[in-house]
């Protein structure tokens, strides 16, 4: 068996965070694909995530009131390992990485 | 309202069971992928999508009328349904949610269906050139291509919606007008929208034959599209259809309808669903069973997942076609532009 | 009615006492709440402004505060929205319309070139235009296509307008109760990938000295190199800034916030001090605001200049769908190579 997360996807046009109101599955529930798995709201909307996949429910991330951030984990399934992957694509926020490196001789002339 | 004369087109001949069922297969296609489509989007594998759930009827309806071997359509952003119906590759199609490519990977000329367009009331005017365009290449009359356009309530606003109207009807050219008034155009109702209540009745100013009708009922839905069609081909200039429908989902994945309408005016707006609707009648009139429902379901269901199958695989296109799809003749500046790109992009 | 206006709790310490933490979204909202209070003949309209709030819902709540007079939505029409703010205008108004997205400015060009711009001279001042438009703009949320443009260059290339856009909270607060309180038109560009992050806004004073933030500002200093940005890019030239010190290269970031009139004295007290230049911005390369930087810090600091001014911008190319707008938007790798690239210049 495999672990897989599923990352809070931007919702809307370039948020960055919801906050959870209530989960729908626990650790350890068997869910299908499409099921309900949470009700989160932003600042656009509140909406009803389905699950991405079917999948025991190993861990679940915040509770009701808490913000969690786009592209965070969200929840963990676990699923047999010839179906992990990851689900999804998430917009992110750049984080400062860098390929390029800066070389100068800085005469103060 | 009917202002469209009888004589103008030919005598449709009445759908067949057959093609009844078809219209019936369609509908659930569309219903399903369109609801999973919210779901994708929700499930992080599109970035967004504009729903069109309730207006099944008027796009698969409008959509089955259209003959592709000479007609050209100009969708809007909310016209899934439609090119379901015409043929249109839906993994090529939905590649514009997935913010492959704005417009979709389809090839608009071989599918008759021009590119998505995200601007409302954008292509209304294209639709218009297009159709004179039939009219100057000499094509005879009776075998006139024909230029549907797809616009709604909120578009009707645009001034370029008028000035379409104006030159289509001033040229005579062979357009069909398909509006579909859906209530809302994010979060104005039509009354807010549209003065004096109908898009449909504006036809008369431009001495052009309108039809209102209910968008919501698949067959009326396609005998109207059809008449319009035999009178713009035979050359009898153009038609404006209001088709009266309902959103019944957000504007888009962005949208939160809670915000501007309560769950009562919604279900009372929307009426009933039209899908169900038509499964009642086919069922009175014997014309499917319980059986071929269950048939079109899993059908639904399966091209769903292979059309999600195929999102999920599809790739970023190549850096490179930014660059290379500008022109068809390139310039010096942009070569070095795309140069510099991949020298610091790509590091080669 | 939400809690967006007043949001924001207070900073710890009397030190800090006027200091609140808010998103652009809120402070924009703020501000525009002040306005209202402020200015009887304030008037907030455009398409789902009003009860929605705004796709973005930088409206938010302001039409359940302030009424349906002072905050409306109007019919789906960028050109009506924009000519009529004209008329208001004339009528003794402010109006602070909006334009829903960046690329639906296009529609409205006519009456913001033609008309508001120039009404003032065609009046011989008697027809002043107040008229603050503001503008979501630039890309970054991987939106469908005409939701992710850059118009800075079109619009200060007419005369009659000015143009601003905040690269922060603190400066999105300011910022617009300054423009929204000016005789003149003035294009309010918001960059909407940072409508949500949070940051320090001192409501009492914008810029240190306590004077009105007509000019640009540095939001670093450094000694070695200038970046000039705006908006979204002015956060990415920071942390741009930050990487650079890191091997030794103490780069200054001068956010120009207003990009006409742009302010010329800044550009050279910042560029005197350092001889290098680089201009940052997410619009074309081509006849880009960058190259109006570049000449006017040519003009003042040509004798001390070492290399000439590097432009890193997008591309000559439409804004790309999501997927590819990361190839795009200047990223921190290219923004350094442009760094680089004046550092090792070497006169011939």
């Amino acid at each position: 068996m495999a672990e897989i997360s599923f990352p809070l996807p931007d919702l809307g046009e370039g948020l960055i965070e919801a906050t959870v109101l209530e989960w729908l599955v626990a650790p350890g529930d068997q869910v299908e694909r499409n099921q309900p798995l949470v009700e989160v709201e932003t600042t656009k909307s509140a909406v009803e995530l389905p699950s991405p996949q079917a999948g025991k429910v190993v861990r679940i991330h915040g509770g009701p009131g808490d913000k969690i951030n786009v592209g965070e984990p969200l929840i963990v399934f676990e699923v047999p390992d010839n179906t992990a992957g990851i689900v999804g694509t998430v917009p992110k926020e750049e984080a400062p990485k860098r390929r390029v490196r800066l070389s100068a001789v800085l005469d103060e002339d | 309202m009917d202002t469209l004369p009888v004589a103008s087109g030919v005598a449709a001949e009445p759908l067949t069971p057959a093609q009844l069922r078809e219209l019936y297969s369609l509908m659930v296609a569309v219903r399903h992928l369109d609801t999973s489509a919210i779901a994708w989007q929700r499930q992080g594998i599109i970035p967004g999508y504009a729903p069109e759930l309730g207006q099944e009827a008027a796009q698969v309806g409008s959509g089955y009328a259209v003959d592709t071997t000479r007609d050209f359509v100009f969708p809007t952003y909310r016209e899934m349904g439609v090119a379901r119906t015409m043929g249109v590759d839906m993994v090529a199609y939905m590649s514009t949610h997935k913010a492959t490519w704005h417009g979709g990977l389809y090839d608009p000329v071989e599918s008759r269906l021009a590119p998505i367009q995200a601007v409302v009331a954008g292509s209304v005017l294209h639709a218009v050139g297009w159709a004179h365009g039939q009219t100057l290449s000499g094509t005879p009359d009776g075998k006139l291509g024909v230029a549907m356009t797809y616009f709604g309530d909120g578009a009707s606003s645009q001034g370029d919606v008028h000035e379409a109207l104006n030159f289509a009807a001033v040229m005579k050219a062979p357009v069909v007008f398909f509006v579909q008034n859906n209530g809302w155009a994010i979060s104005v109702p039509t009354e807010r929208q549209v003065a004096g209540g109908s898009v449909a009745a504006r036809a008369a100013g431009y001495g052009m034959p309108a039809l209102q009708i209910d968008g919501d009922d698949v067959v009326a839905v396609v005998e109207a599209t059809r008449r319009a069609f035999a009178h713009a081909r035979a050359g009898n200039g153009p038609v404006l259809i209001e088709a009266m429908t309902y959103r019944r989902g957000p504007h888009s994945t962005s949208d939160d309808p809670g915000r501007y309408r309560s769950l009562d005016e919604e279900r009372d707006g929307a009426g009933l669903d039209p899908l169900e609707r038509f499964r009642q009648r086919l069922v009175a009139d014997g014309i499917a069973d319980e059986a071929f429902f269950a048939e079109a379901l899993a059908a639904a269901k399966a091209e769903e997942e292979q059309i999600r199958n195929g999102i999920q695989a599809l790739g970023s296109r190549p850096g490179t076609e930014m660059f290379d799809l500008v022109f068809q003749e390139t310039t010096p500046a942009l070569q070095a532009q795309a140069a510099n790109w991949r020298e610091e992009s790509e590091h080669v | 009615m939400s809690n967006s206006i007043l949001e924001g709790a207070a900073a710890a310490g009397p030190a800090a006492a006027a200091t609140t933490v808010m998103s652009m979204q809120q402070a924009l909202n703020r501000a525009l709440d002040e306005v209202l209070a402020e200015n009887p003949k304030a008037v907030i309209f455009g398409e789902d402004c009003g009860r929605l709030g705004g796709v973005f819902r930088i409206t938010d709540g302001l039409q359940a505060k302030h009424g349906e007079q002072r905050v409306f939505d109007t019919p789906l029409a960028e050109s009506g929205i924009l000519g009529m703010s004209v008329g208001l205008a004339m009528a003794g108004f402010h109006p602070i319309p909006e334009v829903q997205f960046d690329g639906f400015a296009y529609p409205a060009i006519n009456q913001i070139v033609c008309q508001i711009a120039r009404m003032n001279y065609r009046s011989r001042g008697t027809m002043p235009m107040p008229i603050t438009l503001r503008v979501p703009s630039f890309g970054g949320i991987r939106a469908p296509e005409h939701h992710g443009e850059s118009l800075e260059a079109l619009f200060a290339h007419v005369p009659g307008l000015k143009v601003v856009s905040p690269s922060n909270p603190h400066e999105a607060y300011h910022l617009l109760k300054y423009a929204a309180t000016r005789p003149d038109p003035v294009i309010f560009m918001e960059p909407k990938s940072r409508y949500w992050q949070k940051g320090d806004v001192d409501l009492a004073h914008c810029d240190a000295d306590g004077g009105t933030p007509t000019g640009a500002k540095v939001m670093r200093e450094g000694r070695h190199l200038t970046l000039v940005a705006w908006g979204a890019m002015v956060a990415r030239c920071l942390q741009v800034a930050e990487l650079a010190a890191e091997d030794g290269i103490d780069v200054e970031v001068l956010d120009l916030r207003w990009l006409k009139p742009i302010d010329a004295e800044a550009l050279a007290a910042s560029v005197r001090k350092t001889r290098r230049a680089v201009v940052v911005h997410e619009a074309p390369l081509t006849s880009g605001l960058g190259a109006e930087v570049a000449q006017l810090i040519t003009q003042s600091c040509f004798d001390t200049l070492k290399a000439p001014v590097e432009r890193v911008t997008g591309f000559d190319v439409p804004y790309p769908s999501g997927d590819l707008e990361d190839e795009y938007i200047p990223n921190i790798d290219r923004i350094l190579f442009g760094i680089q690239r004046v550092l090792e210049y070497k006169r011939g």
